[in-house]
């Protein structure tokens, strides 16, 4: 169920999005757009399926605590 | 090729600073592990929040009209500074997504009890997207109708919180040996006051005109020391309404409000921190989801900003909902961790880059 609506969120906003861009023909923009919107898909349907993803805060804390350390040396 | 027309004045700067930086403060506490000497930390966070905002807009004097990825690259070069470009989007994608989580912690906590969380947050995304796909002149004028409401509504709940304080509640000052003063102080001066370092990518939409970015500058310290006096206003406030158990409460604004009972009439007033809350964060997040869509599509050097926006803010959304597990390690990263990380972003770069600057000859007259 979930899955559904995340596949009628995305393609809504591929409805919304993709026309205007052929009618430009900005062929850059829609390669783009699409690589982001594929990322985000892969992110949240994972989100969605419950796999356990890695939290940026919990990375960016490391290398704070690491580059600390380099320079306090403790 | 420019990617956006907009033009803003260097007067709507004063509003989109104001809004910009209150938007997330109205709810977190600042500065708490002073203790009664927070609003004195707060003040002295204030002065060095000038400074950085003074430093930065140096930059943005000398490369009139360009944004920050555009003169990161010409002091840098094409490839380290792509990567410095990085960083600081990345940054400006981390502050949005920060504020959202406490939007959702917030509201689904004490307002919506039964809503998932990611019903608020990506309503409130799709808001700001609608925001960011009509450009910076649109975000301006909206912070030009609502932070005046936000302060009239601030200055009148601080008026009727009056009969609640008690004075002896101020006192003792500096129970905090000073490295410690020092350290907090510095802490609130990455956060909220250097956050303004968002503002690199703004000074390129009001023109080329140096005596303008000069007005603007003059705008922007003018716009900090505006939001630090509400800051310290609001840091009092909730000090002597609540007193010693200011510390233990979450959401500390809102606590004290609760509290407010005029006649019986005036009850139930702390809906006004939500509003408030509601109205600057749209402000604030729009404004750095605006900066993350643009500086993106000039790295890549689209020919428009649009595409990008929708995906970026699905990715804040989902970045919002995984990074934490509960409000407790939020708390702690935003309290701890990013000041320590938007350090370098805000004093070491801009400084870095005006001795290049000096050294290079920058900016080459042609």
């Amino acid at each position: 169920m979930n899955i559904f609506f995340l596949l009628a969120i995305f393609s809504g906003i591929v409805i919304f999005e993709v026309p205007g861009l052929i009618y430009r023909k900005y062929w850059k923009e829609l390669i783009v757009f699409f690589l982001f919107l594929g990322f985000a898909f892969t992110i949240s349907l994972l989100a969605v399926l419950g796999v356990p993803l890695p939290s940026p805060a919990k990375g960016i804390e490391t290398v704070v605590n690491f580059i600390i350390k380099l320079i306090t040396g403790k | 090729m420019k990617l956006e027309g907009g033009q803003i004045s260097p007067g709507q700067i004063i509003f989109l600073v104001m809004s910009f930086c209150l938007g997330p403060v109205l709810l977190k506490s600042i500065a708490v592990e002073a203790g009664h000497a927070d609003w004195l930390a707060i003040m002295l966070g204030l002065a060095g929040g000038v400074l950085i905002a003074f430093i930065f807009t140096s930059l943005c004097i000398k490369f009139p009209g360009k944004t920050l990825v555009e003169f990161i690259e010409i002091i840098y070069g094409p490839l380290l500074g792509k990567l410095i470009s990085l960083v600081y989007l990345f940054y400006f994608f981390l502050l949005p997504t920060l504020t959202l989580r406490l939007f959702g912690d917030f509201l689904t906590g004490l307002i919506f009890t039964q809503t998932p969380m990611v019903v608020i947050i990506s309503l409130i995304v799709l808001i700001c997207a609608s925001a960011v796909r009509n450009g910076i002149e649109v975000i301006a004028r909206c912070s030009q109708v609502l932070l005046p409401l936000t302060i009239i509504m601030l200055l009148l709940a601080t008026i009727f919180s009056i009969p609640h304080m008690e004075f002896n509640r101020f006192m003792p000052i500096f129970e905090v040996p000073w490295a410690e003063f020092l350290r907090i102080s510095l802490y609130s001066s990455t956060f909220p006051f250097g956050q303004s370092v968002a503002f690199l990518m703004i000074f390129a939409f009001i023109g080329i005109d140096s005596k303008k970015i000069k007005k603007a500058r003059f705008s922007l310290i003018l716009g900090l020391i505006g939001v630090g006096l509400l800051l310290i206003l609001l840091v009092l406030r909730n000090r002597g309404i609540l007193g010693a158990t200011k510390v233990i409460t979450v959401y500390p604004s809102y606590q004290a409000l609760r509290i407010i009972d005029i006649g019986e009439v005036l009850t139930r007033l702390e809906i006004i921190v939500a509003i408030n809350f509601l109205t600057m964060g749209f402000i604030a997040i729009s404004l750095l989801y605006y900066n993350t869509a643009l500086g993106l599509a000039q790295i890549l050097k689209l020919r428009s900003y649009l595409p990008l926006v929708l995906p970026i803010g699905i990715l804040m959304v989902c970045t919002s909902i995984i990074q934490f597990e509960n409000i407790f390690e939020y708390q702690h990263f935003s309290g701890d961790i990013v000041p320590l990380f938007a350090l370098p972003l805000q004093i070491g770069i801009p400084i870095l880059s005006l001795i290049i600057c000096k050294i290079r000859g920058l900016p080459k007259k042609e």
